[in-house]
């Protein structure tokens, strides 16, 4: 059987996620964590400050210099200015969409939501046409499953496997552990009771469902029962100075378990960032937030980059848009899908670029407009993955991308 | 394998005598006059009952003589008139007339008919090359040939005439691109020797012109429409005619294109017939001028024999169902037994366990119509209501998340009234459709609310317009929003004609974010995006209305759907009712009736719709007659014959297909076996889910098992997930059942010392049954082997509760 014939056997419902391993070097075992700056990051006050535009819409900070002369960022990224070098910035990104929960699925998947059907997002794809690796579920969300966070079409088995908050004190990843109490030989006894007689069942019920229910059943028992998945869940592993690195928070905690989840196989993790929707008091959120973010993110970077797995770890810094140019009545920023920048690392990305810009006022792309569908096409090549492919689960065709056209200032 | 063919021969020359039943296809065929031909074929049914094609054992004659030739099924028109054709078929025959006109057969080559049909058939306008909406390479062609107009300017103006060349017709980029001779990026199309290329080069000497008012084919028909192949290699000859507007009809089998949709049951269509590969059914279609015909084939391994069973049909849903399964030779699946039928039917029509005294007394009843007596009980009870609440939300999407209305409970409790009173479905929709008013009063308008753009304050048209012609016809017209619909004869034209009706809904938001009132504006209109002109109101059937004054658009609107098109309005309600119990609609997907998306059943669909409206479009008597039915009420397995391994099984409705309990059922059933009651916060302990308003987030559980979020059509995933496994294993929240100490196990380890009637009990309350020997002894020696290893009794039994709720059996209704 050629690849091409194999992957399609394997794409079928349960059988894309037991892709044998071999099967990934030659996509060169390409993950992806996004850093998901969840209600939308005021581009004004990170990456894309508008020092010169009146202080309505410059809004309350000032701004540092970068690792690249000439390119400058907002004060609250310190770390990330020094770590320009490290990744790339696209400052021209715009959406369609102006409501949250259309916004984050629109460009974490790539495609306009619409009334029809549910598209499904970067991770449920990657999950359907790449496969699991080892016994870990390929596609994870930390800390809880966001709404945009969804398989849509193509049904739960491969929606994200949720974890909890690693930021909690008593952090425990969500329905992974035994319950309490519960001896792993008392666990294994019940878990053989269990299959016994279930047997009886599988005898006179062939289904497809039938098994899809088993198969992941026995995914899950394996995953209880698996020193690897604890191991990769274990967070409390990591030496106490690396994880103060990345700030004892939940952003922090959580892109460090991201780290540690891509390094064991998991093929998308997301961390959910939350409250950059700053209706309110712009400053004195942001303040707060993106501190946290500089942290985290720069942290991220350096300890992928110092075990050898940048080049092969696509990193995205994002939010579902950007926020709206003039401050106000509430001192706060609104919704803004007219442009807004993210930052872009790894998988063979150059650092130092400063890709596209916005216009005087932070309000849309002066020039290299970059669409979602662009970024959805990014994604997707940086994994290897044909994305003009139709899936016709809908009962007609729907490409897993359309009109995007990869970044092509990522793949130089 | 000589004997083998041997009988195969045989069994062709009995039924070559012994044909009965035949028909000649397509009837009715007008010829426009000498020189044109109409390919025939002859189906009949053979001694076990079952169709196939006749064809090839007729002898042919036509009278007068001289009117017109035919041979092997082919006639050619000769002189006008009108002639008799007789097939002698074996020892029946069968006949029929066709006419012959005046007009001699095409001589000037038409656009419309001639040049579309080589650009339909080569693929030209396909969706994949110049018929994609942004056409290829600045080539540009409607899809399919809907719009003949715009094709001819394309082709014959467009971008300077480059593509055609008047003083050099052979010289047109028009042939050079399929001839090859320059360039395509399609490939080589056409040889020059071709009729088509010979076609066009005619049409190009001719003029080029734009030909397109003579007669237009209204209408294509393929031929045979439903066939059941026996055996891979088994061929079957297709013919299709078009019937022109002037009345008469021509044959246009080689004019078409065709596509199989799983060429792994069918082959493709080459030299004008299918052949059969593997077992299945699939649909084929006939594609030419934007219209398309299809046509059902299903491959089976063997016809049925003296053999097959008869099973008796309870109504009319197993006439059609017994029926179709003996063409296809597939028996049905034996009756279930009480137990499975009393589990099987509290969970799909109330949503719940039976209690096991429920089952005890049901399995010991001994009155013959004690099924019908249950069904009758469960649908008059409040959990029924409850339970198809959940549904309804899901389709008329009391959402969740943006709802920021805040009307979710008002909406709940409109759709539940609904359900419970059974009022006339179409009187509700008409009460949806038309809403207006303030949500919190008038609960109905709510329906419209996933199509507000909550920041713009505004009402969405282009989502409110698919929404409802999907939802109340099953048709899906969103594709036309961009362009015209690939599939089907839905234009653009069509879909903003309907986004007309809805062009005067207009929304106030009343104070804070809680409050929705809704009204009809007197102007405001949608505009077509290429004509840029205000859409007319125009219904999908072309028909515009006349709105008398102080009428409403939306009013004409809810007049068209549940009235004027009252049977498509029924078809696909009932089938949405039938899918949510076969898991498969007699149309399916359940919400996608087109043109090539067949119903596996379609008299039976009919029959139902026509059932529904005569009841007054309510469901109970709907729900009542599927439940009757020996269909519903078959086994999902037999002794020997494990259910699950054959599609046609599921697609027929052989068996009772399992399915999983969906997230409400389930998590309330979690709390009937475990006797472990809810905690909703504020809610009354014992609060079902279902009746849970859950308004900003509903219980992990549910949203696991699939409770979306109401904000989009599809429907919800089923499907199982490694998420839904953990949790079911491993979740605090499933542990807390199991352990809290007044619990199941509180109580019947108290009752009794004797461990194997507690095992019993706690079967029949999941399954419905009591353990078999083999699985009572198994789990009395698990329980016995906890001891062993130091744990109590209650922890052993426990365990074992841990097991049940793992299980399938428990997971699913079967």
């Amino acid at each position: 059987m050629n690849r091409r014939a194999f992957l399609r056997t394997g794409g079928s419902i349960f059988g894309g996620l037991t892709l044998p391993r071999v099967l990934r070097a030659d996509r060169g075992q390409i993950n992806c964590i996004i850093f998901f700056q969840s209600g939308g990051a005021c581009q004004h006050d990170s990456f894309d400050p508008k020092p010169d535009a009146p202080s309505q819409i410059r809004g309350g900070f000032s701004t540092i210099p970068t690792a690249v002369p000439g390119v400058h960022f907002s004060e609250l990224l310190p770390r990330s200015a020094k770590a320009l070098g490290r990744y790339s910035v696209i400052r021209s990104v715009y959406s369609k969409e102006a409501i949250h929960e259309k916004a984050k699925q629109y460009i974490y998947s790539g495609a306009r939501p619409n009334n029809a059907f549910k598209h499904p997002v970067y991770g449920s794809v990657i999950a359907k046409e790449l496969g699991a690796i080892g016994g870990l579920p390929p596609f994870v969300v930390i800390p809880s499953k966001d709404i945009a966070a969804d398989a849509g079409f193509l049904g739960s088995a491969y929606d994200p496997f949720v974890t909890g908050d690693p930021g909690a004190k008593t952090f425990k990843v969500q329905d992974l552990a035994l319950p309490i109490g519960i001896k792993m030989d008392e666990a294994q006894s019940r878990a053989e009771l269990l299959k016994t007689l279930d047997d009886d069942l599988r005898q006179v019920e062939k289904s497809r469902l039938v098994e899809g229910m088993d198969y992941f059943q026995q995914k899950a028992l394996d995953l209880v029962t698996s020193p690897a998945a604890k191991k990769a869940f274990d967070i409390e592993a990591e030496p106490a100075a690396l994880r103060d690195s990345y700030g004892r928070n939940g952003a922090g905690q959580g892109a460090l378990l991201a780290r540690r989840l891509v390094e064991s196989g998991v093929r998308m993790v997301t961390v959910f960032h939350g409250g950059y929707d700053t209706h309110v008091k712009n400053d004195e959120g942001n303040k707060k937030l993106f501190p946290v973010f500089d942290q985290a993110f720069t942290a991220l970077l350096e300890d992928l980059e110092q075990r050898g797995l940048l080049d092969t770890t696509l990193v995205l810094a994002m939010g579902e848009f950007g926020r709206t140019p003039k401050i106000n009545h509430s001192a706060g920023r609104d919704h803004w899908p007219g442009v807004f920048s993210i930052a872009a690392a790894g998988a063979g990305i150059r650092g130092g670029q400063v890709i596209g810009s916005s216009d005087a006022n932070g309000s849309e792309p002066k020039d290299r407009p970059v669409s979602v569908e662009d970024i959805g096409a990014t994604v997707y090549k940086k994994f290897g993955i044909d994305y003009h492919k139709e899936y016709r689960t809908t009962g007609r065709p729907v490409r897993i991308n359309s009109d995007g056209h990869p970044i092509r200032e990522l793949f130089t | 394998m000589v004997p083998l063919l041997a009988i195969a021969m045989l069994a062709g020359a009995v039924s070559a005598a012994d044909w009965r039943e035949l028909r000649i296809e397509p009837n009715q065929v007008a010829l426009s006059g000498p020189g044109a031909s109409q390919r025939l074929i002859v189906t009949g049914a053979n001694a076990n009952g079952t169709e196939s094609d006749a064809t090839p054992d007729c002898q042919w004659s036509a009278t007068p003589a001289g009117a017109a030739s035919i041979d092997a099924g082919l006639v050619k028109a000769l002189r006008p008139g009108r002639v008799k054709i007789t097939a002698r078929c074996g020892s029946a025959s069968t006949d029929t007339t066709i006419s012959i006109g005046t007009s001699p057969d095409t001589l000037e080559v038409s656009f419309g008919r001639d040049i579309q049909s080589i650009l339909t058939t080569k693929g030209c306008n396909s969706s994949s090359c110049h018929g994609s909406p942004a056409g290829q390479n600045g080539f540009k062609l409607s899809l399919y040939g809907s719009d003949l107009a715009a094709d001819h300017k394309m082709i014959v103006e467009t971008h300077g005439g480059r593509r055609v060349n008047a003083a050099d017709p052979e010289a047109s980029l028009l042939l050079k691109k399929p001839a090859f001779t320059v360039p395509h990026g399609g490939g080589h199309l056409l040889t020059k020797q071709s009729d088509e290329y010979r076609t066009l080069l005619t049409w190009l000497q001719q003029g080029a012109k734009f030909t397109a008012g003579g007669p237009r084919i209204t209408r294509i028909e393929l031929y045979p429409r439903e066939r059941i192949l026996v055996g891979a290699g088994a061929r079957q000859p297709l013919t299709v005619t078009g019937r022109l507007s002037d009345g008469t009809t021509r044959d246009m089998s080689a004019e078409v294109r065709y596509a199989v949709a799983d060429e792994g049951i069918i082959g493709p269509v080459t030299q004008g017939a299918i052949t059969a590969k593997s077992r299945g059914l699939t649909v084929i279609a006939a594609r030419a001028m934007g219209l398309t015909a299809t046509a059902q084939a299903i491959v089976i391994d063997k016809a049925p024999d003296a053999s097959y069973p008869r099973v008796q049909p309870a109504n009319l849903i197993d006439e059609a169902i017994f029926a179709k399964l003996r063409q296809v030779n597939i028996a049905p699946f034996p009756a279930s037994s009480d137990r499975e039928f009393v589990r099987r039917v509290y969970l799909d029509a109330v949503g719940l366990l039976p209690t096991p005294e429920e089952t005890e007394a049901f399995a010991a009843g001994a009155s013959a119509d004690k099924r019908s007596k249950l069904i009758g009980r469960l649908l008059d009870s409040d959990a029924y209501a409850s339970h198809w609440l959940v549904k309804f939300e899901d389709w008329f999407r009391n959402s969740q998340y943006y709802s920021q209305g805040r009307t979710n409970a008002s909406y709940k409790r409109w759709l539940r009234e609904l359900i419970a009173e059974d009022r006339p479905y179409d009187e509700a929709v008409r009460e949806m459709l038309t809403a207006t008013g303030d949500t919190t009063v008038r609960p109905a308008g709510n329906f419209w609310h996933p199509a507000i753009d909550f920041m713009l304050k505004t009402f969405d048209v282009a989502k409110a317009t698919p929404t409802v012609t999907r939802l109340f016809l099953g048709v899906r017209i969103e594709c036309a929003e961009c362009h015209n619909h690939p599939l089907e004869n839905l234009t653009q034209d069509d879909y903003y004609g309907m986004a007309a009706f809805l062009g005067r809904v207009k929304v106030k938001h009343g104070y804070g974010q809680y409050r929705r009132i809704w009204y009809d504006a007197r102007e405001g209109e949608v505009t077509h995006p290429v004509t840029k002109q205000p859409a007319k109101p125009r219904f999908l059937d072309g028909v515009t209305p006349e709105i008398p004054e102080g009428a409403t658009r939306r009013q004409a609107l809810a007049h068209w759907i549940t009235k004027a098109q009252k049977m498509q309005f029924a078809r696909a309600t009932v089938n949405k009712i039938w899918a949510e119990y076969f898991t498969t609609g007699i149309v399916e997907p359940a919400d996608d009736f087109r043109s090539t998306n067949m119903p596996s059943h379609p008299e039976l669909l009919d029959k139902l719709a026509a059932r529904f409206i005569e009841e007054g479009f309510r469901f109970k008597p709907l729900h009542r007659l599927i439940l009757e039915s020996r269909a519903y009420q078959s086994a999902s397995w037999a002794p020997g014959r494990p259910g699950g391994t054959d599609a046609l099984e599921r697609i027929l409705f052989a068996r009772y297909e399992p399915r999983k309990l969906p997230a409400e059922v389930l998590f309330d059933s979690i709390a009937q076996v475990t006797a472990a009651p809810h905690k909703f916060g504020n809610y009354p302990p014992g609060t079902l889910s279902k009746d849970l308003v859950a308004t900003n987030g509903p219980p992990y559980f549910l949203t696991v098992y699939g409770l979306g979020r109401r904000d989009v059509l599809e429907p919800r995933q089923q499907t199982p997930s490694l998420s839904q496994a953990l949790h079911m294993m491993n979740s605090d929240g499933v542990r807390e059942r199991i352990e809290r100490p007044a619990n199941i196990l509180g109580s019947l380890l108290e009752s009794t010392v004797d461990d194997g009637r507690v095992i019993d009990s706690l079967y029949v309350r999941a399954y419905g049954r009591a353990p078999t020997a083999a699985q009572r002894a198994r789990v009395e020696a698990y329980l016995a082997a906890e001891r062993e290893a130091g744990r109590s009794r209650r922890r052993g039994f426990e365990n074992l509760l841990w097991v049940i709720l793992n299980s399938k059996e428990f997971q699913l209704n079967r």
